[in-house]
């Protein structure tokens, strides 16, 4: 009984994360297509309640009564298993972030985390790679020329900016002494680490685009070339949670850059509680995603090796070398 | 060519990437700009210029009488061949038609009747929303061509509106201010 009791934290974390997780999107997309019209001077959504703030909810359901089709040359096992497999990385990252210090309720010391692990970032840096397995399981059991290049485009792309991504972060952790996110939010009381660390905060920025495949790195996705991509083929409800992946991992890279480089929850004068900064933070990153996705074209294949090899590697390397000296 | 921004500022601007800089600053400029969209059906609608052709109507004279004398040359030069008039006198010895129907739906509203009418009858109005869920009543008559809008007086501006979905018209202009002439000088033009 004690020990059930002492779940029941842990539990209701994991409903409120995981219910919030899910709805975000809605939100999400309603921003993304307001964005993209106020760049075009358009309105964008105004019909479906005030300035079309419902019009998610009727995509939703639009999208959940769609019919869900199968083509007959499928392998038909792994098309309904890839969408779930995408969305299960982005869920484990969340696991590792930290929303906060630890806080005094009901008597109890409740840490604003499902886990602080002292290796999150390591744990997160790992989990972010199995992303990859989604988008190849959708794009193999398509059986669809558009879908199979879309996935393997993104295998190169995630391999080839994952390292780059890796070693951007490590500045961050010889400053911090730590792997742990609440120690490195911790250390940047007073100085944040975009200061200390601009190449690495560029790296990690431009590496995490790359992850989440947003524009200018889309190439997987290219609607242009490839049609959709992996998910040429998937309609209705399998694609709305390829969706959901992609809003997830965007959301996570934004919580990561804030956490990593610009201070977490930690705010400048005191007047919004810890949270509020932190996703005040994370807002302000999403728009500057959303942003740049409407401003920039895609980049080439060939030019999307060159920037992870040849200027984000050694861009990566040269900081650990400096970061390394400075602090000797 | 024109050079781009990273060109622009030598190898200090390919390192901080002048050009996507300058891309960004132009969406930010974009996104901060207003919106020039007409919000058509809702609460704005445009009335059109006086030159534009829209749904027919047919001038009256004093005595309440059409204009139209029946003499059969819009039907005539109609490309479509869509006009279809029907003649007879009245107990004043006048000729008028008894039937005048237009087939909407067949009309290119190219304005040809109107040019070869001698008698100032049949005009092209400001009237441009038709659309319907019953095609017979694109065939428009007589009286129906009476009632119809005139050209406009003020034509080119935004109006406000409400949307009405039921009845022929679907956007109805309110009464209020008109946010004028120059909605395009909203648009937003890089120097
Ligand atoms: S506008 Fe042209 S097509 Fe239409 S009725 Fe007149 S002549 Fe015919
Ligand atoms: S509308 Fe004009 S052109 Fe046509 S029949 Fe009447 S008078 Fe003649």
């Amino acid at each position: 009984m004690e020990y059930v009791l002492s779940l029941l934290p842990l539990a209701i974390k994991m409903v409120i994360v995981v219910g919030i997780l899910l709805l975000l999107p809605l939100p999400l997309t309603w921003l993304e297509r307001k964005i993209a019209a106020h760049i075009q001077q358009r309105p964008g959504p105004m019909r479906v309640g005030w300035h079309g703030l419902l019009q998610p909810l009727a995509d939703a359901i639009k999208l959940l009564t769609k019919e869900d089709h199968i083509p007959t040359e499928a392998d038909r096992m792994l098309f309904a298993v890839a969408p779930v497999v995408a969305l299960v990385p982005p869920f484990l990252v969340f696991v590792a972030i930290p929303f906060g210090d630890p806080v005094q309720l009901f008597g109890t010391t409740v840490t604003l985390s499902l886990a602080d692990l002292n290796v999150g970032l390591l744990f997160i840096l790992a989990v972010s790679g199995i992303g990859v397995f989604g988008t190849i399981l959708a794009g193999w059991a398509s059986n669809s020329k558009y879908a199979v290049l879309g996935s393997l485009r993104s295998i190169a792309q995630m391999i080839s900016y994952e390292i780059p991504m890796g070693f951007s972060v490590i500045g961050v952790v010889m400053l911090a002494n730590s792997m742990q996110l609440t120690q490195i939010v911790a250390a940047q009381q007073g100085l944040w680490n975009i200061v200390l660390q601009p190449i690495g905060f560029f790296v990690f920025f431009v590496a995490g685009l790359a992850e989440a495949q947003r524009i200018p790195f889309d190439l997987p996705e290219a609607e242009g070339d490839l049609g959709a991509g992996y998910h040429t083929e998937y309609s209705g409800i399998r694609f709305s949670l390829f969706m959901l992946a992609e809003y997830l991992v965007l959301v996570a890279l934004a919580f990561l850059n804030v956490l990593l480089f610009f201070g977490g929850w930690l705010g400048g004068p005191a007047f919004l509680p810890p949270f509020l900064w932190l996703f005040f933070k994370v807002g302000l990153f999403i728009w500057v995603f959303m942003w740049l996705r409407f401003t920039f074209p895609r980049y080439r294949y060939d030019q999307l090796m060159t920037i992870g090899w040849k200027v984000l590697l050694p861009l990566s390397l040269l900081n650990i070398l400096v970061s390394g000296f400075l602090m000797l | 060519m024109a050079r781009t921004a990273g060109e622009r500022h030598g190898w200090i601007g390919r390192i901080f990437f002048a050009d996507l800089l300058a891309g960004l600053r132009l969406t930010l400029g974009y996104m901060m700009s207003k919106t020039v969209t007409h919000h058509y059906p809702d609460n704005e609608k445009w009335v059109p210029y006086q030159r534009h052709r829209g749904h027919h109507f047919m001038n009256t004279n004093d005595q309440g009488e059409v204009n139209c004398v029946a003499c059969g040359l819009c039907s005539v030069i109609c490309p479509c061949d869509c006009i279809t008039v029907i003649p007879f006198e009245t107990e004043q010895g006048v000729r008028r038609p008894k039937v005048f129907d237009i087939d909407l739906a067949r009309c290119l509203y190219c304005g040809l009747c109107e040019d070869a009418c001698p008698a100032d009858a049949i005009k092209l109005g400001q009237e441009y929303e038709v659309s319907t869920t019953n095609r017979a009543t694109l065939t428009v008559h007589l009286e129906d061509l009476i009632a119809a809008p005139r050209k406009a007086e003020n034509g080119g501006l935004v109006r406000p509106a409400k949307l009405e979905p039921t009845g022929g018209q679907h956007s109805v202009l309110q009464s209020g201010p008109s946010s004028g002439l120059d909605w395009w000088s909203r648009i937003r033009r890089p120097r």
